[in-house]
């Protein structure tokens, strides 16, 4: 610690550039200094639930509770595997399947909507866009009695294909906005030339556009994959089969103790394979992720 | 697959056909059958059953506050299990939605039709058809730690008989050290609270119900605003644990477990806890006592039925069946400290000596369970207006408004 | 489809295959969206129990939402808690999108940090800090009585006020990096000359906020805030995972209610009326949303 009165007397020989430049590094220091604390508390629960995950399971069921694991084993992760009737990994096999099949529908009918919306003259083409955005403004919440009911009559509930049909739907106004912007930004002038040489629509789309707007589809992927893996409430209501539960609704079952006492350290075990894979591909994909809030939330 | 199915999925899911096979069911060859979790013995029964090689069955454990949900999605969408173990209270409401298959010829034909234990027999009836037979039985009754009554200078040979003396006996445990406490009760849990603290009310004379179950006595009648001052006075003088206030269940039989609560509200699935999880506990039981005496117990548990969509009828019966007879009863039932479902064999080899499991048994003379269709709204839902009344008074301390808002919300949910 | 088409001009022809393109699409939000929310309001004029037959019963369901008492203390509940949980994550949101405005050293890295949380499902999120908070094996607990903040464990979910704020933290956490990018790309809108013509002036802190960068963001602000309260009031998955609605019921979000009416009580007739009201709050909401967008252009 420099005495104040050196500090000034040290500064007090300084040009007025230099003074600034000083206080210019004193401010971006204290700025990496608030920056690092506020990373670390941010960080603070996940690490804290992954320490927790890696201790023995008796001592994750300590009270009060260890600072740092005496030992590293994934004893946690195993005991997961048992709970149930196909453990943890059915659970993130059903959670994988319903994200791969929203990732899918969503993608392939936000492109063709998008470019049926951005390239095309049809009647009604207002309307239509209209209905499909105002998706946004009534969230799912809001109507999942009837969504229910429906299911039921298709006799799609309780299977994951139904569950995902659902989640395309709440996809679909982000994924369509986001492609037909996508498909306006292609020069029209790279369409026209490819048509004059005789491509048809389809194979126009799939030869030349889609290379032109991958950005595009990545963010509807990687929106459509987080929403999904993450989605609670209509999994919770829709799955009644314990066996198709998806991983949110799955953990909930053992923190409730179906399986004994509350195994807080395979609880934690299942928080972070719940958390790992939205963290991988956010934390690959960030530009594109980052993009699709900034342009989704901006401009509707 | 019905044609409006195919037309549907064609229609809309022409993307995802593909990966339509991914979540196809599976056929079934076995069985499925659920049960809500009270501990692991039904597993072990059907263990058993299944090693004896015929139809299986595969068990599938909901926890209690989401039976009544799950259940009810499942019929809704007609995939109700082949066999259910539903909580007693519901099964009324079960068989009035035509869910359960009709069973009357069947049981009148079993040897020992008259000897199933009628309380729950009563609850598998609807309008004089029978659907479900008493499958696992538990009268609620309070236990009590014996070396903690000796430490706190009681006699833990003569448990209370009345208000005064329970409360007088848990300040003499909760004297013992800061650590010990007199009492314990799931206060966030509103089935436990139905199944262990509406006895104290009945055992005194009164109920919060009329007798036809038609109206709400929850102002009228004096008992139930002192059986909740006699739950405030123990929570105010710190004779319960402050944990109680949150536990929903999850902790009704490791707090005592413990070794450090003097007396709980438990049923027979406690006793076989206890004993495998805790020998050192040194374990005596008592009835749950009137305010001056007098004895009563929520006789509870679970009937188990046969879903009426199912395809193996025979097969689900011939379970129920093996699981009725004497040598399940006694062999399964009896020598894992479980009531057994036939009033003829609740006294047993096993019983005989046995405090706890005669207190388990007995607790059914003195048992009552409500008839109703709209149990679970009042009682058992973790956000119905019994938890939240018995909350208000005891936690919060103000009885006047709790028993206001009970009788309103009772009220309101019985009229619509 | 050649045998079909043959017949059109190209002019027809490019319309038809317009529609065929956005066909699916329009059909799904049709199937899933528009019938649905169609059937909410004619089911509301039910009673139309899970199980059972249903009939038609006029208003009865809304007149009985008058008298639900829970129904009224969900709402005033849900609204509390928008009120409570907004001017954290937005203040914080801003103080963060403040700090990592400019692209220095490692700026990058604490952007993601920040927004971690926000990929995270809130009922994963909920999980984790249902356990965080617990008396015996939480965290919380183990830090504040190891700093002599506490001499005895704290019962977080045991009153309904605590059980709100720790619940509030946990929301802020899970959220604030969501307003933080949105703030972040309303900040970075705002050309730098106006700040540098502003500091030549001798302009202070404030004095910029108040005059440069607030009424530059008006747009973004207002957007970030309609958001955060949507998604405030269409709460569920924190009360029903960490609170179960309690205690005494005092965290029984709208959402909740609907929830425990339809598919715990069975009455989806009465759950729908309920959505119905929801519906109406949401639209105005909305409606709100789209005036000051429109408004400050």
């Amino acid at each position: 610690m420099i005495p104040v009165h050196d500090r000034q007397a040290g500064l007090g020989g300084l040009t007025q550039q230099q003074r600034r430049r000083l206080q210019q590094r004193a401010l971006l220091s204290l700025k990496y200094l608030i920056l690092t604390v506020l990373a670390l508390l941010f960080l603070f629960p996940i690490a804290w639930s992954l320490i927790n995950s890696l201790k023995l399971p008796s001592e994750a069921l300590a009270v009060p509770p260890t600072y740092l694991p005496t030992q590293i084993v994934f004893d946690n992760y195993s005991e997961l595997t048992n709970y149930g009737n196909y453990g943890v990994a059915g659970h993130v096999e059903n959670s994988t399947i319903v994200a791969l099949l929203t990732v899918v529908g969503s993608l392939v009918l936000s492109t063709l909507g998008g470019y049926g919306f951005a390239r095309f003259n049809f009647p009604g083409k207002n309307a239509l866009f209209i209905m499909v955005l105002s998706t946004l403004m009534i969230p799912f919440q809001s109507i999942l009695i009837p969504l229910f009911v429906m299911l039921v009559r298709f006799e799609l509930n309780d299977t994951l294909i139904g569950l995902a049909l659902v989640y395309i739907t709440f996809q679909l106004p982000f994924g369509i906005f986001l492609m037909r912007n996508s498909f306006l930004a292609v020069p029209k002038e790279i369409e026209e030339a490819a048509l004059l040489d005789g491509c048809s629509s389809l194979s126009l789309l799939y030869r030349m556009m889609l290379r032109l707007v991958l950005p595009g589809i990545v963010t509807v992927a990687i929106y459509a994959f987080i929403n999904s893996w993450n989605e609670f409430l209509a999994a919770l209501i829709f799955m009644s089969d314990q066996d198709k539960f998806t991983l949110p609704v799955f953990l909930t079952l053992v923190r409730s103790g179906l399986w004994g006492t509350v195994d807080w350290g395979a609880l934690q075990a299942g928080v972070i394979v719940a958390i790992f894979p939205c963290l991988v591909v956010f934390l690959l994909l960030q530009r594109y992720y980052i993009n699709g809030l900034i342009g989704g939330a901006v401009n509707n | 697959m019905t044609p409006r199915r195919i037309i549907f999925a064609v229609l809309i899911m022409a993307l995802c056909i593909g990966a339509l096979p991914l979540s196809a069911q599976d056929e079934d060859v076995t069985m499925t059958m659920w049960v809500r979790n009270i501990g692991a013995q039904v597993q072990e029964l059907v263990d058993e059953w299944n090693a004896l090689g015929g139809a299986q069955i595969e068990l599938t454990v909901i926890p209690p506050a989401e039976f009544i949900t799950k259940m009810g999605a499942a019929i809704a969408a007609g995939e109700s299990p082949d066999i259910a173990s539903i909580d007693l209270i519901y099964a009324p409401a079960f068989a009035a939605a035509g869910q359960l298959l009709d069973l009357t010829d069947l049981v009148s034909d079993l040897p020992y039709a008259d000897d199933l234990l009628p309380a729950h027999s009563e609850l598998g009836t609807y309008e004089g058809r029978n659907y479900a037979v008493p499958f696992a039985i538990e009268g609620s009754f309070i236990i009590y730690n014996k070396d903690l009554f000796e430490q706190a200078g009681l006699d833990p040979e003569s448990p209370p008989t009345t208000w005064d003396e329970l409360l007088e006996a848990a300040r003499a445990i909760s004297a013992i050290d800061d650590e010990t406490y007199g009492y314990y009760f799931a206060g966030s849990c509103a089935g436990c609270n139905a199944f262990t603290y509406l006895p104290f009310i009945w055992a005194s004379g009164g109920d919060v119900l009329s007798d036809d179950y038609s109206e709400a006595t929850i102002t009228t009648d004096p008992i139930v605003r002192e059986a909740l001052e006699l739950y405030r006075t123990m929570w105010e003088e710190g004779l319960i644990p402050e944990g109680a206030s949150i536990d929903d269940g999850s902790s009704f039989t490791s707090a005592f477990a413990t070794g450090t609560i003097g007396m709980a509200g438990t049923g027979a699935f406690g006793i076989n806890t206890y004993r495998r999880d805790h020998p050192e506990l040194n374990l005596g039981a008592f009835h749950i006592p009137g305010k001056d005496g007098g004895a009563a117990s929520f006789g509870g548990g679970d009937v188990i039925a046969i879903g009426s969509g199912t395809q193996y009828p025979d097969e689900a019966w011939a379970f129920i069946e093996w699981m009725m007879s004497d040598e399940t009863q006694l062999d399964i039932y009896a020598a894992n400290n479980r009531t057994p479902v036939r009033v003829s064999l609740l006294e047993n080899e096993y019983s005989a000596d046995d405090d706890l499991v005669l207190t388990a048994a007995s607790a059914l003379s003195v048992g009552k369970s409500p008839y109703s269709l709209v149990y679970n709204d009042l009682f058992n839902d973790a956000n119905g207006p019994w938890l939240e009344m018995i909350q208000v008074a005891i936690f919060d301390g103000d009885i006047d408004g709790a028993l206001q808002l009970g009788q309103d919300r009772f009220t309101q949910i019985m009229s619509g | 489809m050649k045998a079909l088409t043959g017949s059109l001009s190209w002019e027809q022809r490019r319309k038809l295959t317009g529609l065929l393109f956005v066909l699916p699409t329009v059909l799904f939000v049709a199937v899933f969206f528009i019938i649905p929310l169609a059937m909410t309001g004619f089911m509301s004029f039910h009673d139309w129990p899970l199980i059972g037959e249903q009939s038609w019963i006029g208003t009865t369901n809304y007149s009985e939402l008058a008298n639900d008492r829970q129904f009224r203390k969900s709402l005033d509940f849900t609204f509390r808690y928008t009120l409570f949980v907004t001017p954290p994550i937005f203040i914080l949101g801003f103080i963060l999108a403040s700090l990592v405005r400019h692209n220095i050293r490692f700026i990058g890295m604490f952007r993601a940090i920040f927004f971690m949380p926000v990929v995270i499902g809130l009922g994963v999120s909920s999980l984790l800090w249902v356990w965080m908070l617990d008396q015996r094996v939480g965290i919380f607990n183990k830090i504040l009585l190891d700093l002599h903040l506490l001499d005895k464990p704290q019962l977080f979910l045991a009153k309904p006020s605590t059980a709100m704020n720790v619940i509030i933290l946990s929301v802020v956490w899970k959220t604030v990096g969501f307003t933080m990018i949105l703030l972040l790309a309303g900040l970075q809108s705002i050309p730098d000359e106006l700040y540098e013509s502003a500091d030549v002036d001798g302009a202070g802190y404030f004095r910029k906020l108040f005059y440069i960068t607030l009424p530059l963001m008006r747009r973004t602000i207002a957007l970030a805030l309609i958001l955060s309260v949507i998604g405030s009031v269409l709460a569920f998955d924190q009360f029903y995972i960490i609170t179960r609605g309690g205690p005494r019921n005092s965290t029984i979000s709208i959402v909740y209610w609907i929830f425990n009416n339809s598919f715990v009580y069975w009455k989806l007739g009465y759950g729908s009326a309920m959505s119905i009201v929801l519906l109406t709050i949401l639209m105005a909401l909305t409606s709100i949303q789209y005036y000051v967008l429109r408004e400050k252009e």
